[in-house]
């Protein structure tokens, strides 16, 4: 067995006795960080799955420009034309004043009788654009409306650009606020568990005196309490993590309406394996961290 | 290598140059020499002024003097627990008054120190106390437990190795003490006032067991007022008085 490894296991056990010691002091810095990486994965969990939404919501993005009527089929055919040679267009679909209406019909269910007494169809005719991958975006869309805009023959363009646009201005919201909640919950955090680890090397610095006496380094002294830390921060992690799933699980369904309004009926999902990795690698380093700071702050005996 | 005599590693390998005087030849055995060396904690009031010393390897030596004298100031200094105002301080090769912080621990891992209050782990058993030593240079669990079994035993206190030490007698609690600094097996082992809370029997038998390490080659020194001991020994002796050598029993020297 190398001297590193007995060293560990000197750190390990020293670490956990020192969790054990003092128990309560322990489970207070747990739950704080704890409740503050639950705030933060919250966070993190909606903006991944608003995201995500906008991902798929790319996919159904296309311009529609809406014809005037009584344009020749040749007209119409011309239009389509200039539409492909636009760059960014993918395809493009005419959409007659006919199957316009049988869409509304189809689309507004039983209350089509109301269009019996419209007699003439008032829907107009449109080609739908659809765009390639890389144009689905709220620049991609404006450029093409941009192109086709004052085009002989095309009433009106429409697009979702305004409805993404609007969409990613919550989202960075939304990341914004992440950030700042999270600086502050982990400042907040880091204080936390400074204060715990300074309370440890407080209740330990008999040990620590005798430690110094018979020749240990100052690594060998600080190695437990940084141990301590992360170990605190990855339990926290861990502890968040359960909560997490725990209201993703039980909770979330509560709130469909609400969810379905932000997420647009996407079925919202939990962490990834390398995200919830991640929450407790985060955990850990707050810990590290906490603990570091600690003991540079004259917490050493 | 010419001044101080040190051996191998260690002073004066920078810095030489910067040193205000040459330091007198010292034995070649010498584990310890002190020149010239003051220590005051606030201006003009010192704990110890001017001493001057020298100790071989594997030689017994008392410090007396009354409370006060200088005797704990003066160990401090030798384990690197505090730095000398003036002067210079040579342990095992190393000079104390320029020893940067990280070099202490493996100075001390040469020193075995022991106390008056004992200063054991109340929580900790006897082995896991004397094991911690062990641990500090990061010796194998197994190969730990053999060599605290070996000393405990060496010490009497086998049998003791599960018991925590506030269920002992203040004779095996220092004993303990003993165990722990001499299980790395020090080149010097330094007491201060070891017997100071033992009743005259446990006195002698404590002191039997620090005298045995100095037969093993250690350099062991003791600091104690009870001049009892000092004269049922037989060793040099110096005694402090105010911060000041004021006898030496090796040189016959009787300073005023």
């Amino acid at each position: 067995m190398s001297r590193a490894w007995v060293r560990l296991g000197y750190f390990l056990r020293t670490s956990l006795a020192g969790l054990r010691t003092s128990p309560v002091t322990t489970a207070v810095s747990v739950a704080t960080i704890g409740v503050s990486l639950v705030l933060v994965g919250a966070f993190a969990l909606l903006l991944a799955n608003m995201e995500e939404l906008l991902g798929r919501f790319g996919d159904d993005l296309q311009v529609t420009a809406y014809l005037e009527d009584g344009l020749a089929p040749e007209q119409i055919q011309e239009l389509v034309r200039i539409a492909h040679t636009v760059e960014g267009v993918q395809g493009a679909r005419i959409v007659s004043k006919q199957e316009a209406l049988e869409r509304f019909r189809t689309g507004v269910g039983r209350g089509s009788a109301l269009l019996e007494g419209l007699g003439e169809n008032p829907l107009p005719a449109s080609i739908e654009l659809t765009l390639a991958p890389e144009h689905r975006s709220a620049a991609g869309m404006a450029r093409v409306v941009g192109s086709l805009q004052g085009l002989s023959g095309v009433r009106e363009l429409a697009s979702g650009q305004d409805w993404v646009e609007g969409y990613l201005r919550a989202l960075a919201l939304l990341r914004g606020i992440g950030w700042g909640l999270g600086l502050i919950l982990a400042l907040a955090t880091l204080l936390i568990v400074a204060n715990t680890i300074r309370l440890a090397v407080f209740a330990r610095r008999d040990e620590l005196e005798i430690l110094a006496l018979v020749g240990a380094s100052r690594a060998f002294v600080n190695g437990p309490f940084l141990l301590e830390g992360v170990l605190q921060g990855a339990l926290a992690g861990a502890l968040a993590l359960g909560l997490l799933y725990a209201l993703f699980r039980l909770v979330l369904p509560g709130f469909e309406f609400g969810l379905e309004l932000l997420l647009g009926g996407v079925a919202p999902r939990f962490f990834a394996p390398q995200e919830m990795a991640a929450l407790l690698a985060g955990g850990a380093a707050l810990g590290l961290v906490g603990s570091a700071a600690a003991l540079a702050g004259g917490g050493r005996a | 290598m010419s001044a101080g005599g040190t051996r191998g590693r260690g002073w004066p390998w920078r810095r030489a140059a910067a040193s205000a005087a040459p330091l007198p030849r010292a034995p070649a055995d010498g584990a310890i020499q002190i020149y010239h060396v003051s220590k005051s904690y606030s201006a003009g009031n010192f704990a110890l002024r001017d001493v001057s010393l020298r100790f071989g390897k594997g030689e017994f030596v008392f410090l007396t003097g009354p409370s006060g004298a200088g005797k704990t100031t003066l160990l401090r200094l030798l384990f690197a627990a505090e730095q000398p105002s003036e002067g210079q301080i040579v342990v095992l090769g190393r000079n104390i008054a320029r020893l940067r912080p990280s070099a202490i621990p493996a100075l001390r891992r040469r020193v075995g120190v022991v106390f008056q209050d004992f200063k054991l782990l109340e929580r900790r058993t006897v082995e896991e106390n004397v094991a911690l030593a062990l641990e500090v240079v990061g010796t194998p669990r197994r190969e730990a437990r053999a060599k605290v079994f070996a000393v405990l035993k060496q010490l009497g206190l086998q049998h003791r190795r599960y018991h925590h030490p506030l269920s002992l007698s203040g004779g095996e609690q220092q004993r303990v003490a003993l165990a722990r600094a001499l299980v790395n097996e020090p080149e010097i082992l330094l007491a201060d006032e070891p017997t100071g809370n033992l009743d005259p029997t446990l006195t002698l038998e404590i002191m039997d067991l620090i005298a045995s390490a100095a037969t093993r080659g250690t350099t062991v020194i003791v600091a104690t007022h009870e001049l009892e001991i000092v004269r049922r020994y037989g060793k040099r002796a110096v005694r402090l008085e105010a911060g000041c050598v004021t006898e030496d029993s090796l040189t016959g020297r009787v300073h005023a």
